[in-house]
């Protein structure tokens, strides 16, 4: 249990729409500050929500690009394309690197 | 079971705190998306209904090109410059046997087995907004390796970081078609090669015929000519006769030993196992030349008549099938005829076909074999050009003669036409195209030449037959020369080591028991490179094989002109 608190695992689900340039920027950002702050221990889940509408609306998600947290709860949202890692960081209560 | 709602009273501060943090976290995050949208940081809004959830889309509607997309059956994918996989659509995800939620956000390389990584990894780097092809393979789910053709294109640079659209098309159809192809192709080339032999079998057995046909013809006519010869021969023995009458005998000897040697000739060239080998030749000429064979074909009593109408009329043909083809027809004709009547072969020309398709400016050479036989019943004229159709009774003939008359005429560009009337007679005409003359080298007139003495040259001749050896010792003797006997290649060669003067020519046979002519003549010209060297034979098959090394050949049967010339151009060259 220490050490889960020590490290705890980061569930985080991303909404977009498709391959728009703020998605896939989204996208790209995220995966570079997971790597940079949360090395092997985080999963993500990309959520096309015009394939998946439904998904939106079960998340809350209101916009999109969105980033959820999922774990470790309680859930934190982020709206945008995730280009400013301050607020990433600030937003998810990522340990700094 | 719930806890009852908490009150003021007993929340601990803590818990207040903690409320208080969240609920201050709420407010930022409604703060932030409201400040999102009014300031267009996102690309769509979700606006949940009583009915189905709406997705409102704020940039260009795509719409349209993600329904084809996303319905395409090739894999399409969008990666960023590092091969960050940022869209997958359902046929690739379904390839890689993955949910597209996490094919999205890995790396593509991820997806491609070690080998084939780098060059799809330098295909992303370096193919640009010109785009590019590389064949490599991805491992799905399962770890099986599924061979892709990966196309790329950079897409025009927008906010700065690179991003590229790739198709990715499933090989494993085209590479079995590939294969199968292939396989289909080595069949195929396997069954031309069985059919060649088969077809090479064919044309030879066709062949045997023929020549069955032709030495039954030759071997009764040799008879005729050996009796010439032979009954010359006994009249000259006779003492009381005058220089004209022992001329005349003479005379007839030696026509008749030439018609003979023509015939063997003939039969040779005829036998000889030859390839297709189509050749620009003068139809006349080639029916004037075999046409002594085709009268020992037909017998005494069927009466053959030639007519050139054409003068030079060239064909492009293989000449050994032309000739087969004669006699063929000529056999055919005279079974027709039961062995008595006439045979017409006439030579000519002819615009065109009959019932055929007219071919602009194209001319024919016809060769017309006419007989007045039985002739051909209607019922049986269709059926006669088939492999193995005949009308004579077993054992007379096989039913291939005019199949092969039909393969020769059809591989050679022409036709063949046939026109009968029982109890009348046949007409056979094979249609051949016309070829422009080749450059037609006239052959060289021959020169008699006085046959001159030997002064004596000093021959050693080389025969393991002891009457031809001793006939040609005693010519060459009669003709000035200076000669020894060997007869064989051992005893010729241990002559020359032994000669006490050497020897100026070897005059050898082809065709002897142990080392052959050729063998010795190689020999000698390595150990005595001034020794000439003349080799003679009656059946060159093997110099028809190997060529006769540029050795000097004299056919047999010779003439004394003919070895006088031959030796004495040896050993003046």
């Amino acid at each position: 249990m220490s050490q889960e608190r020590a490290e705890p695992h980061y569930v985080l689900r991303l909404y977009i729409t498709g391959s728009t340039t703020r998605s896939t920027r989204a996208i790209e950002n995220l995966r570079r500050i997971c790597e940079q702050h949360l090395p092997g221990r985080y999963d993500i889940e990309i959520i096309d929500i015009y394939t998946d509408p439904e998904a939106a609306r079960d998340g809350q998600v209101i916009a999109a690009p969105t980033l959820v947290r999922i774990e470790p709860e309680p859930p934190r949202r982020i709206i945008g394309d995730l280009a400013d890692e301050d607020r990433v960081v600030l937003g998810l209560e990522l340990p700094r690197a | 079971m719930s806890r009852p709602p908490a009150t003021s009273e007993d929340v601990d501060p803590a818990e207040w705190r903690r409320r208080a943090l969240e609920a201050e976290a709420r407010l930022v995050e409604a703060d932030e998306l409201l400040h999102a949208i009014q300031s267009g940081d996102v690309d769509a809004v979700v606006v949940g209904g009583p009915g189905e959830t709406q997705v409102y889309t704020l940039e260009n509607a795509d719409r349209p090109y993600r329904v084809l997309i996303e319905q395409m059956q090739e894999g399409a994918v969008t990666v960023s410059g590092d091969g960050t996989v940022l869209y997958c659509n359902q046929r690739l995800a379904a390839l890689l046997g993955q949910p597209r939620e996490r094919v999205v956000g890995e790396l593509l390389t991820d997806y491609i087995p070690a080998r084939h990584r780098a060059p799809i990894a330098r295909l992303i780097a370096t193919c640009g907004t010109s785009g590019g092809k590389a064949e490599a393979a991805i491992v799905d789910a399962t770890g099986r390796s599924i061979a892709v053709l990966f196309s790329f294109v950079e897409l025009p640079p927008e906010g700065g970081s690179r991003m590229l659209c790739g198709i990715v098309t499933d090989l494993t159809e085209q590479k079995a078609h590939t294969a199968e192809i292939s396989a289909a192709n080595v069949r195929l080339t396997e069954e031309i090669v069985e059919r060649e032999r088969v077809e090479d079998a064919l044309r030879q057995a066709q062949k045997m015929e023929a020549i069955g046909q032709l030495t039954g013809g030759v071997a009764h006519d040799f008879n005729n000519l050996l009796t010439i010869i032979r009954s010359s021969a006994d009249l000259l023995r006779r003492h009381e006769l005058t220089d004209e009458k022992r001329r005349r005998y003479i005379d007839a000897i030696s026509d008749t030993a030439d018609r003979a040697a023509r015939l063997t000739g003939q039969l040779l060239a005829f036998a000889r196992r030859q390839a297709l080998k189509p050749e620009t030749f003068d139809a006349s000429v080639r029916v004037d030349q075999v046409t002594d064979m085709l009268r020992t074909v037909v017998g005494s009593r069927v009466q053959v008549t030639t007519e050139m109408r054409c003068g030079s009329c060239f064909v492009l043909a293989d000449p050994s099938q032309f000739e087969t083809a004669l006699v063929n027809m000529v056999v055919n004709a005279r079974d027709a005829m039961d062995g008595e009547g006439t045979l017409a072969i006439t030579v000519d020309r002819a615009a065109q076909i009959p019932g055929a398709v007219i071919t602009d400016g194209e001319a024919f050479v016809t060769i017309a074999i006419s007989d007045t036989g039985c002739g051909i019943p209607a019922d049986q004229i269709e059926r006669i050009f088939e492999p193995f159709f005949t009308s004579k009774e077993v054992g007379k003939g096989t039913g291939l003669g005019l199949s092969q008359v039909y393969g020769f005429a059809k591989q050679s560009g022409g036709e063949v036409r046939v026109s009968s009337e029982v109890g009348r007679g046949t007409t056979f005409t094979v249609y051949l195209p016309e070829k422009e003359m080749e450059e037609a080298i006239p052959a060289a007139p021959r020169v008699p030449r006085p046959v001159r003495a030997g002064e004596h040259a000093r021959v050693l001749i080389v025969e393991d037959n002891a009457q031809v050896g001793e006939f040609a010792s005693s010519l060459l003797t009669d003709l000035g020369f200076d000669t020894t006997l060997a007869t064989d290649a051992a005893a010729a060669l241990a002559s020359i080591d032994g000669a006490a003067q050497p020897f100026d020519i070897v005059f050898s046979d082809v065709i002897m028991p142990g080392m052959s002519g050729i063998e010795l003549a190689r020999l000698l010209r390595e150990r005595h490179p001034d020794l000439k060297i003349v080799l003679t034979s009656g059946y060159s098959q093997v110099l028809a094989q190997e060529g006769t090394h540029g050795f000097d050949l004299l056919h047999k049967p010779y003439s004394v002109e003919g070895l006088s010339h031959i030796l004495r151009d040896a050993l003046a060259s």
